[in-house]
């Protein structure tokens, strides 16, 4: 009898603790409203190659102009971006670059911001005897994948005038909305058909498994349950595979909801990945994950 | 007297097809063609057909507006459709908001100007049509379709 108390007193506690981890505080609890996270878009200079991005804006003040007018496009569309020159000062302090390599310099900054798009806008001036012009191209990527979500090209028109900001200024305003609309047309895209994310399957050094090896209680190659697994639980049955080899599977592309299905919640790559992690634990591997923006690395011992 | 009745039924049938003839011709498509557009305003030149000028002018704002949410104008910033290219299946989605729109001319909080540019042409079958400048507020008309949930926001 005396023991009957001390299991449900344990029961008890166990319950409370469980309740005091999980529960949401209730000065955070929103009472179950779900706002969609929205994408980090960050505009950027174009660079050739050897231009130091860090003072590319500096020394061009057209630059300047372009994309504070982009921002602004942004801005009208109730959309804030991540601020590029904030981002690189931040980046200076931090003392985040360790090459002198600017492309390099270029990929750290968008990895250091946490952008999940970025617009790269590159100005061109163009001097003549019909007259002064500036021409801009302007490109929408996904950080994660390099996928194109955007391009468009804008033209001040020629004037005979030495104003190459007004001018920049024109050639931003002659392309801007058309350029965010079809922006929008890819978000709408993602938020219908779920969002990219990379996956890179591969063996620990000391691994006794390959991806012919065979496994699970039907017996099959490792490679075709993972892809077995991916069909039914890739977003619309949406994926694409890069490779594989005996040692490593590469899928380039696999859509993942933006929403839980389920609870209408917002998920992300962690989520998807914590799903094949213990997709692996369930045939018996020892499967370690790494996340880094949308890409999941699977690594099994 | 039964040859007067073959007659009499002919010329009927040949006044009916002469009237269903003349009243389905001659009326103008109704066009929206874009003029300018600056800082989230759009200048467009639309005709519109009714029974008298304010109703002519009346179907000319709405044709403008039907060619911005369900068609896109070419050479404009709003080149693909605001709200979609299905306006059947959208208008019956969000019957409310069009029936407050047009039937209630909530429209007309969007209109910055409406200046006709012709005289009201008269057609044959009692229509007549006018050719409008109609200037709209973008920026407005979106962020109305955003908040009223017609239209997703920027983003995800």
């Amino acid at each position: 009898m005396k023991n009957k108390y001390f299991i449900l007193a344990i029961l008890l506690l166990q319950s409370s603790l469980i309740n005091t981890v999980f529960c949401q505080n209730s000065a955070t609890n929103s009472g179950g409203q779900v706002v969609s996270v929205q994408p980090k878009i960050m505009v950027i200079p174009y660079t050739k190659e050897g231009e130091d991005l860090r003072t590319v804006l500096e020394n061009d003040e057209n630059k300047r102009i372009a994309i504070a007018k982009i921002k602004e496009g942004f801005d009208s569309r109730g959309f804030t971006t991540v601020d590029f020159v904030a981002k690189l000062k931040a980046a200076k302090d931090n003392n985040v670059f360790t090459s002198d390599n600017q492309t390099d310099i270029k990929s750290q900054i968008i990895q250091m911001s946490g952008a999940d798009v970025y617009v790269q806008a590159e100005v061109i001036v163009e001097k003549g005897q019909s007259g002064n012009s500036v021409k801009l191209i302007l490109t929408a990527y996904e950080a994660s994948t390099g996928n194109s979500l955007s391009n468009k090209v804008g033209e001040s028109g020629k004037f005979y005038t030495e104003d190459f900001n007004k001018l920049a200024s024109k050639a931003v305003e002659s392309c801007v909305e058309d350029f965010l609309n079809i922006m929008q047309i890819k978000f709408t895209d993602i938020v219908n058909n779920g969002k990219s994310v990379i996956i890179d399957i591969s063996f620990d050094a000391g691994s006794q498994y390959k991806m012919s090896s065979e496994i699970g209680s039907d017996g099959l190659p490792l490679s075709d349950q993972i892809e077995m697994w991916m069909e039914k639980n890739a977003f619309k049955n949406n994926y694409h595979i890069q490779g594989t080899t005996d040692l490593k599977m590469i899928f380039d592309d696999v859509k993942i909801p933006l929403k839980d299905q389920a609870t209408g919640n917002n998920y992300n790559p962690n989520k998807f990945a914590l799903e094949l992690f213990k997709f692996f634990k369930g045939l018996g591997l020892q499967p370690g994950k790494d996340v880094k923006g949308s890409t999941i690395y699977i690594t099994i011992k | 007297m039964k040859k007067l009745n073959k007659i009499s039924s002919l010329v009927i049938v040949t006044l009916l097809l002469i009237t269903t003839g003349c009243s389905m011709k001659t009326l103008p498509t109704a066009e929206v063609n874009y003029l300018s557009g600056k800082d989230g305003t759009i200048t467009m030149r639309a005709i519109g057909i009714g029974t008298n000028q304010e109703d002519a002018i009346i179907d000319a704002e709405r044709n403008a507006f039907n060619v911005i949410f369900f068609r896109g104008l070419p050479e404009s910033e709003q080149k693909i459709a605001l709200i979609g290219t299905n306006e059947t299946e959208e208008k019956e989605k969000n019957k409310d908001y069009f029936n407050k729109f047009y039937k209630d001319k909530r429209y007309k909080t969007f209109v910055m100007s409406s200046i006709p540019t012709s005289d009201l042409t008269k057609h044959k079958g009692g229509k007549k049509s006018i050719a409008i400048d109609v200037k709209i507020n973008l920026v407005a008309l979106r962020k109305d379709l955003e908040q009223n949930n017609i239209i997703r926001k920027f983003g995800f």
